[in-house]
């Protein structure tokens, strides 16, 4: 009687262990959320510990420089002339936001997430310097992802290549009969290319044409560079056509990259 | 103390690999790192009969791997846990050796992989294959082999009075 008493104890902790863990699992892996306080302190803590262990490595290269002085965003900000023009192409077109509305901030990847099939990294700038969830990650070759998860030390960047099905980006091809809107949804494995569906089958698309990010949708800036057309196919159904674009950044050689912040008003 | 020294520069050897090596979808390397479970693997002798120290440490190993490596608190903490109690089992059956521990690496890297595609495809986190999955546990073999082989090799210079089983 007793030891059936026990047993039957057992199988309950067992049961609502398994629960306890399942929910905790459910809330682990939900990507969108983000830092609980508890989990956000103890991330701070693994990041500077990180950044020190990290710094040797870190410091082998010098892309940092590189970076700074050919990012395509960067660039675009320095030229004072072209800043000015803007200006003025804003105040006639009544935009709200462009690049220039954007301070960048260089950060260094303290490590690529071992969580192979999400494709994120963990960079050593966050709440602190101004980051927020959502904000556009550029390099020198132009976009490459966006911010995720903000800690106050450190934060984490979802590169475009990462294979989620909600992760989408609004983008915009310059052809010679004017810009096309699509969205860019994937990334091919074998060619190592990435994927922009739903393109108008009229459209004048051709390879070689450049793909910015278009802004709609308020989440990244509008124009930041991304890739150009390196194949088009038709869809199944034949109603649209399916773009292939190259982007000339190494997914698995960054080391360094500028996250674009919005500039407080 | 041995132990946690082991587990330790693992798990560090482990996140200065990843940066360096090849660690997107479709172009791993061959030597793609899992050195922090296969630590966990070659030192459970030196907690036999200590089974409750051993579950807890890997438990507390797989919280730091995802602070450090993942940012999705408790998975790994919950697969680590996992893969000790399989562990625990697999090492009465089996028991170890040179050709032994190579057996044990390759079912529990198995096992963890196969455990963490479960887990992604029960939340539906991403669109995973079958096929993705064995790319990821063939790219994963190779380098953690000869990693245990080497680790299991420098604890046999580990004096006997830490161990509580020996090693054969």
């Amino acid at each position: 009687m007793y030891k059936k008493k026990k047993e039957r104890k057992k199988k309950i902790i067992i049961f609502i262990s398994c629960i306890a863990i399942f929910l905790l699992l459910s809330l682990s892996v939900t990507l969108s959320r983000n830092y609980t306080f508890v989990e956000s302190f103890f991330k701070d803590i693994a990041t500077v510990c990180n950044k020190v262990f990290m710094y040797p490595f870190t410091t082998l290269t010098k892309e940092k420089e590189e970076d700074l002085s050919k990012s395509y965003v960067i660039q675009k900000n320095v030229n004072g002339a072209l800043e000015k023009e803007i200006e003025e192409l804003k105040k006639e077109l009544d935009l709200n936001k462009t690049l220039t509305e954007y301070d960048t901030v260089t950060a260094t990847v303290l490590s690529r997430n071992k969580s192979y099939w999400f494709n994120t990294l963990t960079i050593d700038k966050g709440k602190k310097e101004g980051i927020k969830k959502n904000m556009a990650v550029v390099t020198k070759n132009g976009f490459v992802g966006k911010i995720t998860k903000v800690s106050y030390y450190s934060s984490e960047v979802k590169l475009i290549t990462a294979d989620d099905v909600n992760y989408k980006v609004s983008v915009g091809i310059s052809t010679d009969s004017g810009d096309t809107y699509a969205i860019m949804n994937g990334y091919d494995k074998k060619s190592k290319l990435l994927t922009v569906t739903g393109v108008d089958k009229m459209s004048a698309v051709k390879v070689g044409d450049v793909i910015t990010t278009s802004g709609l949708g308020g989440r990244e800036p509008r124009g930041i560079h991304i890739g150009t057309v390196a194949k088009i196919t038709n869809d199944k159904y034949n109603l649209s056509k399916n773009i292939y674009l190259e982007t000339g950044q190494d997914f698995s050689n960054i080391h360094y990259l500028t996250v674009l912040r919005e500039k407080s008003k | 103390m041995i132990g946690y020294i082991i587990v330790g520069i693992s798990l560090m050897i482990d996140g200065i690999l990843t940066n360096f090596l090849p660690y997107n979808v479709s172009s791993l390397s061959l030597f793609t790192p899992l050195t922090t479970l296969v630590s966990l693997i070659i030192v459970y002798p030196l907690y036999y009969h200590r089974n409750r120290d051993y579950y807890m440490m890997a438990f507390i190993l797989g919280i730091i791997y995802d602070l450090f490596y993942t940012n999705l608190l408790f998975l790994n903490g919950f697969l680590f846990l996992l893969i000790a109690l399989l562990y625990v089992k697999l090492y009465r059956e089996i028991g170890d050796g040179i050709i032994r521990i190579l057996i044990n690496i390759v079912l529990c890297i198995v096992i963890y992989e196969l455990l963490t595609a479960g887990i992604i495809l029960v939340f539906n986190l991403v669109p995973i294959t079958f096929s993705k999955v064995l790319y990821k546990i063939d790219h994963s073999l190779l380098f953690n082999l000869i990693y245990g082989e080497i680790l299991y090799l420098i604890l046999k210079l580990v004096p006997k009075k830490y161990y509580k089983a020996p090693i054969n």
